[in-house]
């Protein structure tokens, strides 16, 4: 019997096999989405054709207005509705500038309670304002300078919820019992690569540098930037290993990581990822997604480690562990 | 910062987890993240507009396309939709992402 044109599809999908199959199935799906949004509603695809704006091109769109308005400095997040009114960022500094309400707590507490007075109660996207007084925050109380705008580059956010991934592949044939041991090997290996391929040609190639900075991974949404694709290979390569500084905001623990994976996807409801390390330091071996803030670090001299930030063993003049 | 106004109705961890296991590179795993986005996008718009009498029709659009990011869209909607409106995107979604979940266990590995 002649096979029904209109069913060629069939075709493709009676090959069961991983991701094409999967591929195909859900590029029916997407089309069938399409097709039946444009028959229901023929006067918005009307509409949005007129704007020259498509729902497949929202995210690209969304983008560009914010965007446009952190370059013009305009404010365009309106506050969600919802939320507590924050601080003024000023007097929450000038409240941490104050010895005597200090100097009492250790600075991991001091950290925990000027966040939790001054962070919107919901991950998202933080003002400019607010991301320089955080800024200051982590100078004076880790002693670790950090910048949420470094060399003209800026994350997709500085405020989400991080979840926990995988080792990733160092070189050709490493596998997850290379990677330490304990509750670490858990979360198993990547059956890919991270965003920049192999750290090293071969095993013999892994410096410790190397070793350590897959150990301390970060996952940032690269792909999500604005301009991530007009701008390449300069972006691919600024964002390599590019040192950032990931806040626990429930307990204050903190790392200093590298970038080496690009992701979550927007949909998985989380903004960044850590490695097992990371994500272990960060919240115990049992912590799988929380809130962060993720801000660049400013080390052009390279002279940051990476790994976890006891803030607690440091003697800052502005939170000292010693009482006056 | 490429935000939608519904994104923080939409959780498919578990569905992530699966994408990372059947593709082998970033460029098959990012093919997958756009066309779910795409899939995801036309769905919950879907979902709103049904909710929404024809004659907001328009001045939603307008509104959504001004700032796609903006979370206050959901108090527009909530003063013209009866039914609590995030809770039908979520139960609808989720709805998705059980047969997302079951599609991609369903294909088998090479």
């Amino acid at each position: 019997m002649p096979k029904n044109p209109a069913k060629t599809y069939e075709d493709i999908l009676e090959d069961k096999t991983g991701y094409d199959y999967f591929r195909n199935k859900l590029k029916l799906k997407d089309i069938e989405a399409k097709n039946s949004f444009s028959k229901k509603y023929p006067h918005i695809e009307k509409f949005m054709k007129k704007k020259g704006i498509s729902l497949e091109k929202i995210r690209e769109h969304s983008a560009k207005i914010l965007g446009a308005g952190a370059l013009t400095g305009t404010l365009l997040l309106a506050p969600p509705s919802g939320l507590n009114t924050l601080p003024k960022p000023l007097e929450l500094f000038n409240n941490l500038k104050n010895p005597g309400k200090f100097l009492t707590e250790l600075p991991q507490k001091t950290l925990i309670d000027l966040l939790a007075q001054f962070l919107p109660e919901r991950t998202r996207p933080l003002s400019q304002n607010e991301e320089k007084v955080l800024e200051q925050m982590f100078e004076e109380v880790m002693g670790i300078k950090t910048r949420t705008n470094l060399e003209g580059e800026h994350l997709n956010t500085t405020y989400g919820l991080i979840g926990a991934e995988q080792h990733l592949k160092r070189y050709p044939g490493d596998g997850v019992e290379n990677h330490g041991e304990g509750s670490v090997l858990k979360e198993g290996i990547a059956p890919g690569l991270g965003a920049w391929g192999y750290f090293a040609a071969s095993k013999e190639k892994l410096t410790p540098s190397l070793e350590e900075t897959e150990k301390w991974y970060a996952v940032v949404q690269t792909l999500y930037l604005e301009d991530w694709n007009s701008r390449q290979p300069y972006l691919r390569n600024w964002y390599k290993y590019r040192k950032v500084l990931i806040v626990n905001t429930n307990n204050g623990n903190a790392v200093v990581a590298s970038v080496a994976d690009s992701g979550p996807a927007m949909w998985t409801g989380k903004n960044f990822g850590g490695s097992p390390e990371v994500m272990e330091y960060l919240g115990g071996s049992r912590y799988k997604k929380g809130p962060v803030l993720v801000f660049f670090v400013d080390d052009p001299e390279n002279k940051v480690s990476l790994g976890p930030v006891d803030y607690n063993k440091i003697n800052l003049p502005l939170v000292s562990l010693e009482k006056g | 910062m490429s935000r939608i106004f519904y994104d923080r109705l939409i959780v498919l961890e578990d569905f992530g987890r699966e994408v990372k296991k059947k593709t082998s590179s970033k460029e098959e795993e990012f093919e997958i993240w756009e066309l779910v986005d795409n899939i995801l996008s036309h769905k919950v718009m879907d979902i709103v507009l049904e909710k929404l009498p024809l004659k907001h029709h328009n001045e939603f659009i307008e509104k959504f396309l001004e700032a796609p990011f903006d979370e206050t869209l959901f108090d527009y909607l909530k003063e013209k939709i009866e039914d609590n409106i995030e809770e039908v995107i979520k139960q609808e979604i989720g709805t998705l992402a059980y047969e997302l979940l079951e599609d991609i266990k369903g294909s088998r590995d090479e």
